[in-house]
């Protein structure tokens, strides 16, 4: 897959920035959480995944169940798409992998370590030292600027980096975003704005990053440019990316495609 | 903290509403406050003008301007006490005054001995020996319309006793809705019509060496039929009567309580609204991994930031406002220490108005971040 210029670059110099920030991650979330959480350590089918998870709302008549004993394992650096119709229960998968959703039933698992029986500071820790979000609606702070914006992605997995803005110019720099650093968020094209939110993602070199339906208000190139961007991620850097989408343009890009519906998984292609 | 600030300053309307808000409060508390300390200073300026350092009243005096004449004795057995220096005697009662052009007016007629104290108003002291006569009367700069004298001197009457207005002093100001006029002891109570030993108060000197307390309970178990004070203790006296037995400091300090509460309706409303606008950003925060505490710190420093805007407002306005205030109320008065203490409750007032807000960021649910 030809790879463009724009992205290559931004691979470069995001490990150079993650290098001289002197941050390890992983280190970091090992030492928030106790070590024998880490049921599964060393079996690398657990990096990051589901067992057997079943996610319920509501109760009585209203009662919804949008995953049915769902078990799937994303290997550490492959790019994985989530696709399936809407009320699937794609958006509910991620957020379990996010930690910011436990399972009625079964477990979860981020970087090796069980995480649906943390508690909510433990949970915290990992989603800040470990997993990178992009969202549909980018969800950018819309009175800081672009540069601010990544800025606190750096601030919120370092709190003592003291060179995150530069860090953050930088990074936008590599996203062609260097002239429009200090405009607010809405002052930028969908486009220009997910490559904010990515830039902010990638603030501090996650291991993992999470994106839901991430091109879904894109037009069509904007979107192949986060596609592009994102997969970079995953041959540079050796991140795990899982990305929720209904957008058929991302099957070109992933390493594998799961399918739901109606909670449970229906299809595994190119099963790693 | 930057997106705190971000956050108020993007809407600069409602920061606006807000800071008006905080500022309104403490021009307000600023305002009541001065009127407080300014209405005890009052209450007491008399007692505290004097150099004594023990006052005798009639048995039940509760302030200053309600004494009453005490037996003549009483001066003489005090001055038997041994550590008493020095006794003197202070009288206040109300007179009809009337100036040249026959305009009649009710009056405070002040008299005291001249060695009462430095500061206390009275024309027979030695500074003013040559300059003014020994029984001149004064009155205060702040009651000159009500004294309506054209000239200085001027000759009036004061209970049908011809008088001499002969000058204006600061600082004694009419606290009673009539004006005081000062002269001395024995032109007093010749107006007042008093016998020459009488005396409302016998005011005393301890000589060096003496313990005040000593000499008072001394003095009390001498004179066991009046009431034998430190100088401290009847201005506190004198203090609480107006403040709390006449209800006038209750109002003062209801209206400082009111703007208070004004004020925290005012930012709680304000930083609220603000709060739930942004109530995607914060359950952004909390899916990125920001812990409660830095959402915590956010809403609260909006709040605290806005607590500072308006405070430094509110104190640039009621600065001019009371120095206005000094020619319709000349008792209102603003000590340093006041602009000082009302950021304090300025603040107490924004961290309570950001407590609803800082509940409804913190239970934000992150997963909420996944819904277009």
């Amino acid at each position: 897959m030809p790879k463009s210029r724009l992205t290559n670059t931004v691979c470069e110099d995001a490990s150079e920035l993650a290098s001289r920030s002197h941050y390890s991650a992983a280190s970091a979330v090992k030492t928030e959480v106790e070590p024998d959480l880490s049921v599964h350590e060393g079996t690398s089918s657990r990096f990051l995944g589901v067992e057997r998870a079943t996610v319920s709302f509501g109760e009585g008549g209203a009662r919804v169940c949008p995953l049915r004993g769902v078990s799937v394992m994303f290997k550490r650096g492959t790019f994985s798409l989530v696709m399936g119709p809407s009320g699937s229960g794609k958006t509910t998968l991620l957020s379990m992998l996010g930690c910011l959703l436990s399972p009625d039933q079964g477990s979860v698992f981020v970087d090796d370590v069980l995480v649906n029986q943390l508690s909510e500071t433990e949970k915290t820790a990992i989603r800040q030292k470990k997993i990178g979000f992009v969202f549909q609606a980018f969800r950018l702070f819309h009175s800081l600027s672009a540069i601010d914006n990544v800025a606190l992605g750096f601030e919120l997995r370092d709190p003592k980096q003291s060179q995150r803005l530069e860090m953050a110019q930088e990074l936008l720099d590599k996203f062609g975003l260097g002239d429009k650093s200090h405009q607010e968020p809405n002052e930028l094209s969908p486009g220009e704005r997910q490559r904010v939110a990515v830039a902010r993602a990638l603030a501090g070199d996650p291991p993992i990053l999470l994106a839901d339906e991430p091109t879904a208000s894109l037009d069509a190139q904007a979107g192949r440019n986060i596609c592009q961007i994102l997969r970079n991620q995953v041959d540079e850097y050796g991140r795990t990316v899982v990305v929720v989408s209904h957008d058929p343009r991302w099957r070109e890009f992933a390493d594998r495609t799961i399918t739901l519906c109606d909670g449970e998984i229906e299809q595994k292609e190119n099963d790693l | 903290m930057k997106l705190a600030w971000q956050n108020i300053i993007h809407d600069r309307s409602r920061f606006s509403v807000t800071v008006l808000g905080v500022s309104f409060a403490v021009f307000l508390m600023v305002f009541q406050g001065s009127l407080l300390v300014g209405f005890l200073r009052a209450a007491s300026r008399l007692i505290d003008a004097s150099d004594s350092d023990i006052w005798i009243t009639a048995r039940g005096v509760q302030a200053f301007e309600f004494g009453t004449t005490l037996e003549s004795r009483v001066r003489e057995m005090a001055a038997g006490v041994p550590g008493v220096m020095q006794t003197d005697r202070v009288c206040m009662a109300f007179a009809v005054y009337r100036t040249p052009k026959g305009k009649q007016q009710v009056v405070a007629l002040v008299g005291a001995d001249p060695n009462v104290g430095k500061r206390f108003p009275v024309p027979d002291v030695p500074e003013l020996a040559g300059e003014i006569s020994p029984d001149a009367v004064l009155y205060d700069v702040s009651d000159r319309d009500l004294i309506a004298v054209p000239v200085l001197p001027t000759e009036v009457e004061i209970n049908r006793h011809r008088a001499s207005i002969e000058r204006q002093i600061q600082g004694y100001g009419a606290f009673l809705g009539v004006p005081f006029l000062f002269t001395s002891y024995r032109n007093a109570i010749r107006y007042l019509g008093f016998g020459p030993d009488d005396a409302m108060y016998v005011v005393l000197r301890v000589s060096k060496g003496s313990s005040v307390s000593d000499v008072k309970q001394s003095l009390q178990e001498r004179l066991p039929e009046v009431d034998v004070l430190t100088r401290d203790e009847f201005a506190h006296k004198s203090r609480m009567y107006w403040t709390i037995k006449t209800g006038a400091g209750g109002a003062i300090l209801t209206a400082a309580v009111l703007g208070f509460l004004i004020g925290l309706v005012v930012v709680s409303q304000t930083i609220y609204a603000n709060t739930m606008e942004n109530i995607e950003e914060y359950a952004t925060l909390k899916a990125l991994g920001a812990p409660k505490s830095l959402v915590a710190r956010i809403v609260l420093t909006q709040a605290l930031l806005c607590g500072a805007v308006g405070s430094i407002l509110g104190l640039f306005a009621v600065i001019p406002v009371i120095d206005h205030a000094k020619s319709l109320i000349p008792w209102i008065y603003m000590p340093w220490w006041l602009p000082v203490l009302m950021v304090l409750p300025s603040m107490v007032m924004c961290s309570l108005a950001s407590i609803a807000s800082v509940r409804n960021a913190l239970t934000v649910e992150p997963g909420r971040v996944f819904r277009a």
